[in-house]
């Protein structure tokens, strides 16, 4: 099984590495669900040998709360603000993935020196969780749109769900439905937020003054 | 020696019968998706005998690179050729390094190409050769990456141990590795062999392609050599590609040649399929689709050398 959860680990940084690389909102949200199905098969591939109820609860939570409702909430925030389909980089698509691939590196050599406690499924689980991380900063950061910062969030979450669940022996039960209820509640907001924030960009007079200023100077 | 004119004779014969086929079956596919019957498989061959019946019209503003280009484009997929096993036959020549050799054989195809392009004075080729320049140095960088990833795998530079007969049983063991590394590869031969979301192969518009923009002076006989090497080349990355999926060995040479085959024939009805249902991506964003595959060679050179160390 540890092929399985090694072949889990590269898809899940792949697809965050994908949604660093994607041009259109609708598109990176697709890629979202596709890794977060990909998460919710993990602890299948962890427990294979002696498959517990909590495990499976675990397993449906996240395919369906991250794999089906966060990005229908999601798409359904993008088609009701009617905002561009685009993404507005502040660094251009081309450096993004330079960096991430930097980051991934930067990922494994940090993993050399962490020692998990207690036996671990696979060694790549630690520094792909880590690298995941890393890069749904790197969306949040460098993407300025605010549903593509709240993708960045989410893929970070995936992170560092991914990391809690090689630890899940040594955690109950109640803090793993905790961070899917985060995430839940989260996604909420930050559908409202985005909502708000994109109605007052586009009446507001911010973006016209901005770009006067940049005509006369 | 009478025995090595004969493995490399037998090998340039499996290559050049099997490479335009390669090409139609891909043809088929697409016209297949498209709810077409299709030109039969063996269309490209006799596209290629009716283009050797010609003959070649020469501009009077070209010199001797001109001429030259067709035939170094093909005696070096020839050379390529040598250096790669196929299935069960071994690679005829085969040295520590030939994997520079053969990189590097293939930049002179293109660096001729290029020239000869260059040398018609059309601007319209002009662009098609800076855009070959720029997209292939992309795509050395993701091939080269990926080279190394299978020289740290296996511990050799040759590309008889790199995908020969050791690499594939290592799937259990290593499978995100060579997952990658097919991955990207993929991706390099696409761009590579100006398949289509780099570039369209059946289009004839000069403003967006690539490939075919760069020997539209070509014609007759000399076009017929670069469409054979084109195929010769497509072909032999499928064959980089195709050893590396296979995980198992049969242990019989007829057995494992006919699984090679197979595997050969899926990978162009794969390539059919990549092409039915992609669009050509927008020239300024194949830059990027090269820099996934060159990041996804480095993610799985960083996972080749983490497995290496641990």
């Amino acid at each position: 099984m540890t092929s399985w959860i090694d072949l889990s680990c590269i898809l899940i940084v792949f697809f965050a590495l994908a949604i660093l690389a994607t041009y259109r909102i609708g598109g990176m949200i697709k890629i979202f669900a596709a890794q977060s199905l990909t998460l919710g098969l993990v602890p299948f591939f962890l427990h294979a040998d002696a498959l517990s109820g909590r495990d499976v609860a675990i397993a449906l939570g996240t395919m369906v709360l991250k794999g089906a409702l966060v990005p229908y909430i999601l798409f359904w925030a993008i088609r009701h603000v009617s905002m561009r389909s685009e993404v507005k980089p502040i660094i251009g698509v081309g450096l993004s993935i330079i960096g991430g691939a930097v980051l991934i590196a930067g990922a494994f050599w940090v993993s050399l020196s962490l020692r998990l406690p207690g036996k671990q499924a696979s060694d790549l689980v630690l520094p792909c969780s880590l690298a995941t991380v890393l890069l749904g900063f790197m969306i949040m950061v460098t993407r300025t749109r605010a549903v593509t910062q709240v993708l960045g969030y989410l893929v970070m979450e995936n992170g560092i769900f991914l990391f809690a669940l090689s630890l899940f022996n040594a955690m109950p039960t109640l803090i793993e439905m905790g961070i899917l209820l985060d995430i839940f509640a989260a996604v909420f907001i930050m559908a409202i937020v985005v909502n708000h924030i994109n109605e007052e960009f586009e009446k507001g007079p911010a973006a016209v003054s901005r770009s006067k200023m940049g005509e006369t100077f | 020696m009478k025995n090595v004119m004969l493995t490399i004779f037998f090998h340039w014969v499996i290559v050049l019968a099997l490479a335009p086929l390669f090409v139609g079956v891909i043809a088929k596919v697409k016209a297949m998706f498209a709810g077409k019957k299709g030109a039969p498989v063996v269309q490209p061959y006799f596209e290629l005998a009716r283009l050797f019946r010609k003959q070649c019209v020469y501009s009077r503003t070209t010199t001797w690179i001109f001429r030259a280009s067709p035939i170094v484009g093909f005696g070096a997929v020839l050379l390529f050729a040598l250096l790669l096993p196929l299935g069960v036959c071994k690679a005829p020549m085969r040295f520590s390094g030939d994997i520079l050799l053969a990189a590097y054989i293939l930049a002179l195809a293109r660096f001729f190409m290029i020239t000869a392009a260059l040398d018609t004075g059309n601007s319209f080729e002009g662009m098609g050769s800076s855009r070959e320049a720029f997209f292939s140095c992309l795509s050395e960088l993701a091939l080269f990456m990926n080279f190394i990833t299978l020289a740290i795998m296996t511990r050799s530079i040759s590309f008889s141990r790199m995908i020969g007969a050791d690499v594939p049983l290592s799937w259990p063991h290593s499978n995100p590795v060579l997952l990658l590394v097919v991955a990207s590869l993929f991706i390099v031969l696409l761009a590579e062999n100006c398949r289509i979301p780099v570039d369209d192969p059946d289009t004839h518009l000069e403003l967006t392609m690539i490939h075919e923009v760069m020997i539209l002076d070509h014609s007759g006989v000399d076009l017929a050599y670069l469409l054979y090497a084109g195929a010769v080349k497509l072909f032999l990355f499928a064959g980089i590609i195709v050893p590396l999926l296979i995980p198992f060995r049969t242990g019989d040479p007829v057995k494992d040649m006919a699984v090679f085959l197979a595997g050969m024939l899926g990978m162009a009805v794969f390539i059919g399929a990549v092409e039915s249902s992609m669009a050509r991506l927008r020239l300024n964003r194949v830059r990027n689709l090269l820099l996934i595959a060159a990041a996804l060679a480095f993610f799985g050179f960083v996972v080749a050398l983490w497995r290496g160390g641990a």
